[in-house]
């Protein structure tokens, strides 16, 4: 809007001070505003009224709930996510029917999972994605690499536990056959949450929780070292542990001294 | 010795999460979504940002980018929730916060003001809501544009005239 005619519009004000007016534009305003008082004027007032807005918007930047829990959440859907593979798809060139058709797909296939999941459910070396995709804390490695990492961590609560048997469908598990672990362990930045726990079974072929302790015994090492970044060992160990043993360890079979490797306590002992 | 490797896209996409996740979850709050759906669509961006990037597209203006594409999530999501919230976020923007320097008489004041703006802002025309939102978060002209699919000079239009209503609240 003008005021009148020879003075510059709200627009223009508001995109001078906002700096989107540019070049010789930008000078010609400029010019006008230093000679021109009542343009001036009108500028502090629109700048009154966006400090106002401010004022409206900074109140409501405090009532933002937390980060970390949305960040850790989303870093378990990303990891899990990076499992499957990238699909390249020009949404223009796609029609309807093709859009309905993958859909269609991609609900049975994820039907196919699910049911395929359920059915896996119960211990295993290596957990079920779907119940445990990992979730991490906020941490340096300064942190991490202090002797106060673990605090808070051990024991696991009886009913954290028990909540982790019964999501993997366990009854009864016996004592000391079970180790429930953070998949990405405390020293690693892993979270004290349901969804970074599973049971690991002692007794499951030749991967097993003595396998895994060692695993973050050395990757913790690694990391304090400075000779793994923190981000490529959390997501080694969340995607796939033994695949990370054989990569760290050098080795496509866990090494002997590592039968019986024990870290974290039995569950139940 | 082992090397460390580069950051992985999934840390990438977590750090601009951490950059954007407020502003982002504000301004769909203000689109008239509750804060926990706001945090839904916050979620869906950002994995559909992993998506982009693992594609290996543009990587420019990726803040224009996040925003579009919550803007687009956030309507359709209010559209199923079949109702509309208070349009500026009763949740986010009708929150007080009590400054302990002010007496009872300019609390007053200064709450009464805060209602008529707000409602002001209530009137506005969705469009010219979402751009001075936009701006107030950061956005340029340009990227604003993007977002709502309009010209350079209607963002600039737009907030010449929404500031223009709001400064009139103020005279009153």
């Amino acid at each position: 809007m003008r005021y009148q005619d020879d003075h510059l519009s709200d627009a223009q004000l508001v995109g001078i001070a906002d700096w989107e007016v540019i070049g010789r534009e930008a000078r010609r305003l400029e010019e006008h505003l230093s000679a021109c008082w009542h343009c001036r004027a009108r500028r502090a007032e629109l700048e009154r009224t966006i400090a106002d807005y401010v004022r409206l918007h900074d109140d409501a930047s405090q009532k933002m709930p937390p980060m970390e829990e949305s960040r850790a959440r989303l870093l378990a859907k990303l990891i899990q996510l990076s499992a499957t593979p990238a699909v390249s798809v020009s949404p223009r060139r796609f029609g309807k029917f093709a859009y309905g058709s993958v859909a269609a797909c991609l609900i049975l296939a994820a039907g196919v999972v699910l049911y395929l999941n359920v059915l896996k459910a119960g211990a295993a070396p290596v957990p079920n994605g779907r119940l445990t995709p990992g979730a991490t804390r906020i941490a340096t490695k300064e942190d991490l690499c202090s002797s106060q990492a673990f605090e808070g961590f051990y024991p696991i609560p009886a009913r954290m536990a028990s909540s982790v048997f019964k999501s993997y469908r366990i009854q009864n598990p016996s004592p000391g056959s079970y180790e429930v672990d953070y998949l990405i362990t405390p020293a690693l930045g892993g979270a004290g949450d349901i969804r970074n726990l599973w049971p690991q079974p002692y007794a499951s072929g030749e991967w097993t929780a003595h396998q895994k302790d060692a695993l973050e015994d050395h990757l913790h090492e690694l990391v304090c070292t400075g000779q793994v970044d923190l981000a490529v060992a959390q997501r080694d160990i969340a995607s796939n542990w033994i695949a990370a043993y054989r990569k760290y360890f050098k080795t496509a079979q866990p090494l002997p001294d590592h039968m019986a490797f024990s870290v974290d306590p039995p569950w139940g002992n | 010795m082992l090397v460390p490797g580069p950051a992985p896209l999934e840390y990438e996409i977590v750090d601009l999460f951490t950059q954007f996740r407020n502003p982002l979850l504000r301004y769909v709050s203000a689109l008239g979504l509750p804060l926990a759906d706001g945090e839904e669509v916050v979620q869906e961006v950002f994995l559909a940002l992993f998506q982009h990037l693992r594609q290996g597209k543009p990587r420019t203006n990726l803040k224009g980018w996040v925003f579009r594409v919550g803007h687009n999530i956030a309507l359709k999501q209010r559209m199923r929730n079949g109702r509309h919230e208070k349009l500026h976020g009763a949740e986010v923007l009708a929150y007080e916060h009590l400054a302990p320097e002010l007496n009872p008489e300019e609390h007053l004041a200064g709450a009464m003001r805060r209602e008529r703006l707000l409602a002001a802002i209530e009137e506005l025309p969705e469009t010219e809501r979402c751009c001075l939102y936009l701006r107030a978060e950061g956005l340029r002209y340009r990227q604003i544009a993007e977002v709502l699919e309009i010209s350079l000079g209607g963002v600039s239009e737009m907030l010449g005239r929404t500031l223009a209503r709001l400064s009139r609240v103020e005279e009153y």
